[in-house]
């Protein structure tokens, strides 16, 4: 077994890591089909800012944790069916009637 | 032989009948009833942890199957990113029915510690 042969993790790559489980597991939580729904758009989101985001750029990356805690901690409640869009404001709540 | 199984024989019966506390106690069950809630009696063997880790990994949408062993590591053997590496564990976790916390699942980057930590985990079915 050993060490882990992958690149070490810095504090706050592991916080985004987290906030992707975190969104994962509140996604087990829905129907099947928000689900699905709720995991193909958290995972383009990550994958989009992963990309786009300059890795120094500290200040705006702890603005993105801030603001995806807020919209996981919203999509927690039973309430809540799913995610309009990440880069919507998070005061949209509830899952739009389309 | 014959006579070792004589001696058994013999030796069971005054138990049962010395002991009727126990086997009231016991119930129908028995002596398994004493540690019915231990793991280690229906307790997963490696080679069907090792068989069903693997097919939770060569079924991953991104992974080319006929690449998977037993021993590769998710980012560099099989071109994963580290989100890629969030949802195997999550996969895996949902295949064996189990929550790994974060600090354990930050450590799983591949198969054989996968396998190693499922294989010893108590709750994995």
């Amino acid at each position: 077994m050993g060490a882990s042969r992958g690149p070490r993790l810095s504090g706050m790559q592991k916080q985004v890591l987290s906030l992707y489980r975190g969104f994962l597991r509140a996604a087990r939580a829905k129907s099947a089909e928000d689900r699905q729904q709720i995991e193909s758009l958290v995972s383009s989101e990550f994958r989009r800012n992963a990309k786009e985001v300059d890795r120094k750029n500290f200040l705006y990356i702890e603005y993105l944790l801030r603001r995806a805690k807020k919209q996981l901690d919203q999509l927690r409640s039973p309430d809540v069916v799913g995610l309009s869009a990440l880069n919507v404001s998070f005061s949209q709540t509830k899952h739009p009637t389309n | 032989m014959a006579l070792r199984a004589a001696l058994l024989r013999h030796v069971r019966i005054p138990a049962q009948t010395l002991n009727p506390a126990l086997t009231l106690t016991g119930g129908k069950w028995g002596p398994p009833s004493l540690r019915w809630m231990s793991s280690h009696d229906d307790h997963l063997t490696k080679s069907e942890v090792t068989e069903r880790v693997l097919s939770v990994v060569k079924s991953f949408p991104k992974v080319d199957p006929s690449t998977v062993t037993s021993d590769v590591h998710f980012q560099k053997d099989l071109g994963l990113d580290s989100l890629d590496n969030v949802e195997i564990v999550m996969a895996l976790e949902e295949e064996f029915k189990l929550e790994i916390p974060d600090k354990e699942a930050d450590k799983i980057d591949s198969t054989n510690l996968a396998i190693e930590y499922i294989y010893n985990h108590p709750m994995a079915g």
